[in-house]
């Protein structure tokens, strides 16, 4: 049986980029799982997996929790700036710059955890397109509907073999 | 004569990116450069009609990178709006949680965004002149840097049951008291934290030694210095007085942070959507100042525990007794910073004072305005709320470090610019140099939303008719 992470960032509250928190609440409550918060515990660490985690962003010490898995989802969303409004892809490990930031990439902890331990998992990072980015905790209702598609896709996927 | 102009854009957030023009002249050379920080400020309004004891809570999610910055400023401006100043152990322990972000917040950017440039060099290839290149180069000084940080998150854990939005800091005091078994896990790992530093210190000192011309022109001018002291003018971090010194280090001001709207006003220029602070009585911009690491160790004569203290002696010799003005010395000022918190995490731990649990004052006496100040590790941060009889706040205002820096990031970007882009072609080592002077104040252009579509870097360089001529694209 695959050890399958399921791990999504952004911030909810700036509306839809925080709809990575509404997919993995919805997930969790599939599991039988407690939904996610912001004032909760931002893992959800059961004996089987999928396990489920949510951030602001992503630092260099999901790499390590990384190497745990075989199989690792990313949810995040986007801005249109990808042709897809429901954004399904597989990723590999690639160090990206961010210029004058902290910011890291699924990508770039990927790399991290392959320079760190060796063993880099399979990933795939699905991204939902945001419309909204105000000061508030409810997604717009277009991205609510996409919201809905990927915890169906995720959903499966976590019922796959390995194949990505 | 018409100026070319080239500008880099990294889109790398939503809100709070920032991008680079460029001026050329038809010589070649650089006229005038601009970096613009398109940093938008709702998070003030978006606080209004919230309760003042929410805000703890509610302000961290401005930033994921220092949260714990906001969470205790944000309940020092609430203990003082409901009247209930904490008990000595939770300002210790929050004091303590605070050392804990220095740590961690310090130590990633010196190991893991300024480190690849000083090991690697400015010009090494991109692709390997990151964190991971710096694995590949040296694995031991990798580890150990994962280690520090870990360390530095691992107090916040403790203390907050959570290493990014810790749930903790309250109006009043803290809501967990330290275990025994957490105080000792804290204790065991400051000496190996420390050691790491005083690598990241050798390092430092080593490239300066090497890289001297680089270091006296890469961003180097005079500035006044702000940050927090305490009575006897040494470092302070967490709370203190705020101390203002000039070019020469004579001091201007020393005042009550709950004052800062006496000293402090704001400029505003047309092609950046962040202000200008600076010191009243001079002006704009013989007012402006820096602060974060560079600042504080300009500012603090001293700091009250040894092995920083030395450091910072050295420091200061290094212009002669006056302020230090090199834009690359804030990554050695942030490691003795960083020595300094770990030194004093230790000392607090050492207090019995630190276990006890008499941690909240629960008798309010509500006074309707509070300020909170802080040393966030890029600068001064300041949390001023204005409250109804109901705790509800009616008024907010933050002052966040990246503010305090901003002409001085925007100077660093065009001296750098200046001195080294001295033909038409940009290489890619040009350009990381023109980032690197942003980097090398560690900003915060706002974390508080990061959906995925970032565009790469784009350098464009065109003719005086705004034809393209040459692009650089990475990212």
């Amino acid at each position: 049986m695959d050890k399958v992470l399921i791990y999504g960032y952004g911030n909810p509250d700036r509306q839809d980029d925080g709809v990575a928190w509404y997919i993995l609440s919805e997930l969790a409550v599939r599991l039988g799982r407690e939904p996610f918060s912001l004032n909760s515990d931002p893992f959800s660490f059961a004996e089987q997996s999928p396990h489920l985690g949510v951030a602001l962003q992503l630092t260099p010490e999901i790499s390590e929790l990384l190497a745990d898995y075989d199989r690792v989802c990313f949810v995040d969303a986007h801005t249109g700036a990808v042709p897809d409004d429901l954004s399904i892809r597989s990723i590999r490990p690639e160090f990206q710059t961010s210029p004058f930031t902290h910011h890291l990439t699924p990508e770039a902890c990927l790399h991290l955890t392959q320079a760190i331990t060796t063993h880099t998992p399979q990933a795939i990072l699905v991204s939902v397109r945001g419309y909204e980015f105000g000061f508030d905790t409810s997604l717009s209702q277009a991205t609510r509907m996409l919201a809905n598609r990927a915890v169906e896709f995720i959903w499966e996927w976590t019922q796959r073999s390995a194949q990505i | 004569m018409v100026a070319k102009k080239i500008t880099i854009e990294p889109v790398t957030r939503i809100e709070g990116h920032a991008k680079v023009t460029i001026r050329m002249n038809d010589s070649g050379k650089v006229d005038r450069a601009y970096l613009h920080i398109n940093e938008f400020r709702g998070f003030e309004k978006f606080c209004e009609g919230r309760m003042v004891f929410e805000m703890p809570l509610i302000t961290p999610r401005i930033c994921g990178i220092c949260p714990v910055s906001h969470h205790l400023a944000a309940a020092k401006a609430a203990d003082e709006v409901m009247g209930c100043p904490p008990p000595k152990p939770a300002s210790m322990l929050r004091e303590l949680m605070h050392m804990g972000q220095i740590i961690q917040s310090h130590g990633m950017h010196f190991f893991e965004l300024a480190g690849p440039d000083l090991l690697l060099g400015f010009d090494a290839n991109p692709a390997i002149r990151n964190v991971v290149g710096l694995i590949q180069v040296n694995p031991e000084l990798a580890v150990k840097a994962v280690n520090l940080r870990k360390y530095g998150q691992e107090i916040i854990r403790l203390l907050g049951g959570r290493r990014v939005h810790p749930n903790f800091a309250v109006p009043g005091g803290v809501n967990k008291a330290l275990s025994v078994e957490a105080r000792d896990t804290i204790l065991r790992g400051a000496d190996e934290a420390i050691a790491t530093l005083q690598v990241g210190i050798q390092i430092i000192k080593e490239w300066a030694e090497k890289n001297r011309w680089d270091i006296d022109h890469f961003g180097v001018f005079s500035t006044g210095y702000f940050g927090l002291v305490t009575a006897k003018n040494s470092l302070e971090l967490y709370d203190g007085q705020v101390r203002l010194i000039d070019k020469n280090g004579s001091q201007l001001e020393k005042f009550d942070g709950r004052n800062y709207l006496d000293y402090i006003a704001e400029h505003v220029e047309p092609w950046s959507y962040l202000k200008f602070p600076y010191y009243k009585k001079m002006g704009y911009p013989g007012g402006v100042y820096r602060v974060g690491p560079l600042g504080r160790c300009n500012t603090a004569d001293q700091i009250d525990t040894p092995i920083a203290n030395q450091e910072l002696s050295i420091f200061k010799q290094l212009n002669g007794g006056k302020p230090v003005e090199n834009t690359l010395f804030y990554h050695y000022a942030r490691l003795i910073e960083s020595i300094f918190a770990v030194e004093h995490a230790k000392i607090l731990c050492e207090d019995p004072d630190i276990l006890s649990t008499d941690i909240l004052n629960t008798r309010q006496e509500f006074k309707g305005e509070g300020v909170g100040v802080i040393e966030a590790p890029r600068g001064t941060l300041f949390h001023h709320y204005w409250a109804n009889k109901n705790n509800q706040l009616e008024r907010v205002n933050l002052i966040v470090a990246t503010g305090h820096n901003n002409w001085s990031m925007c100077e660093a970007v065009d001296s750098v610019a200046k001195t080294y882009i001295t033909g038409p072609e940009i290489t890619e080592g040009l350009l990381n140099r023109v980032e690197a002077a942003v980097r090398a104040h560690d900003p915060c252009l706002s974390c508080s939303t990061h959906a995925i579509g970032q565009m790469p870097m784009i350098v464009e360089m065109v003719d005086p008719e705004g034809n393209l001529i040459q692009k650089v694209c990475r990212g």
